[in-house]
């Protein structure tokens, strides 16, 4: 009985030590550019992503992203058609719903958030190169999920949290915080329906809550790898 | 009629794709089609003949383009004279052959009507020689006018309410007959001899506008699903149609202009904020089952659901009692724009209308 007792107390304290081991901000991270396909995703330029994004209607939505940090998105607002892009320098977005067809720039927290989309490889991918800090937080769940929480204070002062799944090592949600009419807002996006497109990992589902009310969600029909796109159009457009 | 599609769906017999933006369905006659579009904010109303061909166009006014632009209506055709409304509140009269105009008012300019938050979308009703429309002023709620000519019958203040999207049906009683539409938060039931409001229904609730269905007749009952203020309800209509009588009414009902279906003791319909299709009982106005299917628009043809959802698919279903039995579906890949249209089933073709689109399925 006494030896039967030691083993399982050795069996705990090893099982302990992988435990220890998992909770490794370098192992996760590496796990996790493997489970996206990252050496995939390095020989790919551009990403053409269509679908809809449903809130309140359901309407068509394209995202057009070109390596490095280049980003398009056209989607259409009570059928009226809308754009935000990033060209690398500049945030913009066209909202001619709201009775201004002029392109306008991007809030600061709003660009924020379109710089880390535009990031081609995701801000994770060579974070201490692109000048952000990553810790990791601890363990956490998303929607009873295991995962591994972590903390990244990007370049720009930026910060967010990335839940990683404990098992797959895929981004679960991620989580920052906006500022609307003076108020701090939590952003949650929730991405889901992974699917492998030529060896590379993409969720083709992204589930936006604000204030922890769901928002609207992107839903994808095709993603399409290294096809042609115009580098201008990632451009504020003159009018 | 087909009861089950093969997984593609059914034969895509042809294609129109020149209807400009417009969410509005098609009205099929015997020698023709008809149906609306916007093209650079100038609303048209298109013929085309059986086969999709094009045979002209006639600009009717300006269409509606603030949201969701686009044209709204379903033409209303009878004998040789085609009706049509634009989102800005003309309301024309055209020839079915020619495409020439006859005559056409202004419902704001020339009856002081105010352009409801969507623009004017009622699909005008024609009975006899008469065309009723609804301008929505403090004075001129709703207006009958001389179909031949455009000239004014009657003008009755109703509620002198806003207009709110609703196209009107006829109820025919041995006394009278009855226009039933909704104004912004009000059902009225208006006598068609001179425009007198015989009763009225109150929507209860903040910020209610849109009460879109056209309701249902049967048997001294009028059935409504309305997008906001009191939901679903049933009202008993008396004998003469001078009064009315609330049955039952469910605030959980909360379609908003996807339309609904009776058939025997259930109304079929969807739900607007929870995304999916229900039935509800008539006796007493339960919510009795429900489908995933998103949210959209429903027909019925044959014994069978046509529904048309806003991710683009179309489902063939079998109501059995409080169930729909979800046969076959497919998805509407061509058109463009958002898919708000009801399907139309006309000789054994459904016509789906997607934006720019006019899709003629053959389903028989």
């Amino acid at each position: 009985m006494k030896n039967q007792f030691y083993w399982t107390v050795v069996f705990l304290m090893i099982s302990s030590i992988s435990g220890a081991q998992d909770i490794n901000l370098d192992s996760i991270l590496a796990r996790h550019y493997h489970a996206i396909g990252i050496g995939n995703l390095l020989q790919v330029n551009t990403i053409i992503m269509t679908g809809t994004i449903i809130q309140q209607d359901v309407m068509p939505a394209k995202i057009t992203r070109m390596r490095p940090d280049k980003y398009l998105m056209e989607f259409d607002v009570q059928d009226i058609p809308g754009l935000q892009g990033y060209d690398g320098q500049t945030a913009w977005f066209t909202a001619p719903w709201s009775g201004n067809p002029k392109p306008q720039v991007m809030p600061d927290d709003r660009a924020k958030d379109l710089r880390c989309r535009a990031d081609f490889d995701g801000v994770l991918y060579n974070w201490k190169g692109k000048g952000h800090n990553v810790e990791l937080v601890g363990r956490d769940s998303v929607e009873k999920a295991p995962a591994y929480k972590l903390k990244i204070i990007k370049k720009d002062g930026g910060v967010e949290f990335y839940y990683l799944d404990a098992a797959r090592f895929t981004i679960l949600k991620r989580v920052f915080y906006r500022m609307v009419r003076g108020q701090e807002v939590m952003v949650e996006n929730y991405y889901r329906d992974y699917q492998m497109v030529q060896g590379a990992l993409f969720a083709f589902s992204l589930e936006t809550h604000f204030g922890g009310q769901p928002y609207n969600t992107l839903q994808f029909d095709t993603i399409q790898l290294n096809q042609p796109a115009d580098a201008s159009s990632f451009r504020m457009p003159v009018k | 009629m087909l009861k089950t599609w093969p997984s593609a769906g059914p034969e895509l017999l042809w294609e129109f794709d020149g209807l400009g933006n417009g969410y509005g369905s098609p009205v099929i006659t015997k020698t023709n089609i008809y149906i609306n579009g916007e093209i650079d904010t100038v609303s048209y109303l298109f013929a085309l003949d059986h086969t999709g061909k094009y045979l002209w166009k006639a600009k009717i006014g300006r269409e509606w383009i603030l949201n969701y632009p686009g044209s709204r209506s379903t033409p209303t055709v009878v004998d040789d004279l085609v009706y049509v409304t634009a989102g800005w509140g003309q309301v024309t009269c055209i020839e079915t052959l020619s495409g020439k105009e006859r005559w056409t008012v202004n419902m704001m300019t020339d009856f002081h009507g105010t352009a409801p938050r969507f623009g004017f979308s009622e699909s005008v009703l024609v009975s006899g020689n008469t065309l009723y429309c609804s301008p929505g002023s403090p004075d001129t709620n709703v207006v009958a006018l001389d179909r031949f000519t455009g000239k004014i019958n009657w003008i009755s203040k109703g509620a002198g309410e806003m207009t709110s999207y609703c196209s009107p049906m006829l109820i025919s009683l041995p006394q009278r007959n009855i226009l039933v539409t909704f104004s912004k938060t009000t059902m009225l039931g208006i006598d068609t001899r001179d425009g007198t409001m015989l009763w009225s229904y109150q929507q209860e609730g903040e910020g209610i506008d849109c009460q879109v269905n056209t309701p249902v007749y049967e048997n001294g009952t009028i059935y409504s699903v309305a997008g906001n203020g009191n939901g679903a309800f049933r009202l008993q209509l008396s004998d003469d149609g001078t009064r009315i009588n609330e049955i039952w009414r469910n605030g959980r009902c909360d379609n908003l202009m996807g339309g609904f279906i009776k058939v025997n003791d259930y109304i079929y319909t969807s739900g607007y904020e929870i995304r999916q299709y229900y039935t509800l009982e008539t006796a007493g106005g339960k919510i009795v089952d429900s489908v995933k299917f998103d949210r959209g628009t429903i027909n019925y043809a044959d014994s069978m659901l046509y529904l048309y959802n806003e991710k683009g698919q179309v489902g063939l279903f079998k109501p059995n009692g409080p169930k729909m039995e979800q046969i076959s579906s497919f998805k509407v890949t061509r058109g463009t724009k958002a898919h708000f249209s009801h399907p139309v089933i006309c000789n054994g073709i459904m016509y789906l209308r997607h934006g720019k689109s006019l899709l003629a399925y053959k389903i028989k």
